[in-house]
């Protein structure tokens, strides 16, 4: 049994048809990431499955049961921020913790170790108002992570979280995975899909692509970008780059030119040596390996950041 | 805990933060006793002016108890749906009756203690009240009635406006702007005749006309409120008020599209 299973899923708003047949399955412990520009139906999605909003059609499956009969062992962080600025983050952890049925007691031991475990103890008696974004993004994960969750919905989490926060973010969802939670992540940031074990790559309601990080940038044929600047620019130090580059292509940047290889680390050495062999001196050679924007932008013709604004 | 009082817990002290509401709730009311019984009171005959003081306290409490009702109530919901809560609490197993009992008894809390601190300013200022212990337990039942006429319109703008200003505007508006016109500000006989008819007719006027008889003095108010045509009206239309915004609350607030 799958931990989430979607099928054919339809939801319109109005005439818009903002989730248009999407299929997904996530199995137990699975860590998958949902990446997609603004406008393409993966908050939806997200919302559906976390018994938010209804589908119009299609079937949505929580270790076999509807959303809205899961919703004990389910966690949910919305994309927006829903913790009360006017409480402290103690006090916001014990109201969710109260609604889950835990005594006062259990609550306030619980709720210790959890502000522990996202880094806000010292911070726990202060207003929420005066909290920073990314203190505030993991107060409300925390909200999610009560004990016997066992799926995990996270719309948009580490969006404005400095990179330290980011790093105790996706230590504590190594945690989770440990445990065997499921975890759906909602992104539109490739570094942050690249950490997950399954990618669906979704467009105008549709899901365009599905697979492991690697396996979609293989199956995509996404290539290494190799940045090469040269003393001088010239046609001759183009016409070597043409024998390593695919199809020929050559395309001049700012400081020299860039050329596409889907083994960039092993023709980096052998540019190097045929332009020094042409007379051509090397100041500066650099190859990019390939993300998950670029397969998006190779399936969509979009490009996954300025979409999403 | 329970959900009702985790619901409760959050609401109060949220309220009991927010400066506007303590404002609006419990400051304004006070200013307008202390000024209202040295403004108001001047050719009125020595021996009544406790009771006309007495009487602008009434108004005073029932107003706070409004503003409790028709402002803080629907910012607490318009509040929490416009900042994401709502989604994430309809992703859990919480129960909508629950937090909506929780919500609107901290509600009431803040509305008993406003009315509480505008009583104690205005027999610090001089008000005086009559009653027996019969029409002081009558009186407490017109101010809760006040209170479920205020919570049903309260409901009504949380639940039908979506943005939170705007429903606390409403809230506010219509509070300032049926007060006006229904003769709590002012003393009925002074309304012209649809406004008289209106402020017979609006539960929450005549409610505090009932409130200001019976602890006041008929003196102070010149129609007679208690006649039982006129309190089956205020109770009925009290009480449709609460039912009509508990209902909408119930079908529509919990909905996000």
């Amino acid at each position: 049994m799958f931990a989430i299973h979607v099928e054919n899923l339809v939801k319109t708003y109005g005439n818009r048809r903002v989730l248009d047949g999407v299929n997904l399955d996530v199995t137990e412990g699975e860590f998958y990431a949902l990446m997609g520009p603004n406008g393409s139906g993966k908050t939806t999605l997200a919302s559906i499955i976390a018994s938010v909003r209804r589908q119009d059609s299609g079937v949505v499956e929580v270790y076999g049961s509807k959303p809205a009969q899961a919703k004990e062992f389910m966690g949910y962080v919305p994309q927006e921020n829903f913790s009360s600025p006017k409480l402290s983050g103690r006090e916001n952890l014990v109201y969710f913790a109260s609604l889950l049925g835990y005594s006062r007691n259990q609550a306030n031991q619980i709720v210790a170790e959890m502000l522990k475990n996202v880094g806000l103890s010292e911070e726990a008696d202060k207003r929420v108002a005066k909290y920073s974004g990314g203190m505030r993004k993991r107060l409300e994960v925390a909200t999610a992570i009560f004990p016997g969750i066992k799926v995990l919905i996270l719309d948009e989490p580490t969006t404005g979280l400095d990179p330290a926060a980011r790093r105790t973010f996706f230590g504590m969802v190594q945690e989770h995975m440990e445990k065997k939670t499921s975890i759906i992540l909602i992104t539109h940031i490739g570094s942050d899909a690249e950490l997950a074990s399954k990618v669906g790559l979704i467009d105008n309601g549709r899901m365009i692509a599905e697979g492991t990080p690697d396996e979609l940038k293989r199956k995509h044929a996404v290539e290494d970008v190799i940045t090469v600047e040269t003393a001088a620019k010239s046609d001759s130090v183009i016409s070597v780059l043409k024998g390593f580059s695919i199809n020929g292509r050559v395309a001049e940047s700012e400081i020299g030119y860039k050329i596409y290889s889907r083994n960039g680390d092993r023709v980096l050495a052998d540019v190097v040596r045929s332009l020094d062999q042409a007379g051509h001196k090397v100041m500066r050679i650099e190859m990019a390996r390939p993300t998950l924007e670029d397969v998006f932008f190779r399936l969509t013709e979009k490009n996954l950041q300025e979409a999403t604004g | 805990m329970g959900q009702i009082s985790a619901a409760y817990n959050k609401a109060i002290k949220e309220l009991l933060r927010e400066k506007a509401a303590l404002f609006w709730t419990i400051a304004w009311p006070i200013i307008w006793v202390i000024i209202g019984s040295f403004s108001f009171t001047g050719s009125a005959p020595r021996e009544v002016i406790p009771y006309i003081k007495g009487s602008i306290t009434i108004s005073m409490m029932v107003f706070a108890l409004m503003i409790a009702g028709m402002s803080n109530l629907p910012a607490s919901i318009a509040g929490d749906r416009a900042n994401g809560l709502l989604a994430k609490l309809m992703s859990m197993p919480v129960k909508p009756y629950k937090d909506f009992i929780g919500r609107i008894s901290a509600v009431i809390t803040l509305s008993l203690l406003a009315a509480a601190l505008v009583m104690v300013v205005g027999v610090a200022v001089g008000a005086r009240f009559t009653g027996t212990g019969v029409e002081i337990a009558q009186a407490i039942g017109f101010a809760f009635l006040v209170i479920c006429a205020s919570a049903g319109v309260g409901l009504i703008a949380g639940t039908l406006i979506k943005n939170l200003q705007g429903a606390i505007m409403t809230g506010v508006g219509i509070a300032v702007i049926t007060s006006a016109i229904s003769g709590l500000f002012a003393p009925y006989e002074f309304l012209p005749v649809p406004l008289q008819i209106f402020s017979r007719i609006y539960p929450i006027s005549s409610a505090q006309a009932s409130i200001v008889y019976l602890l006041a003095g008929p003196d102070m108010i010149a129609y007679d409120p208690l006649t039982s045509g006129q309190i089956a009206l205020t109770i009925t239309l009290s009480l449709a008020l609460l039912g009509a915004g508990t209902v909408l609350y119930s079908r529509l607030g919990w909905k996000l599209e």
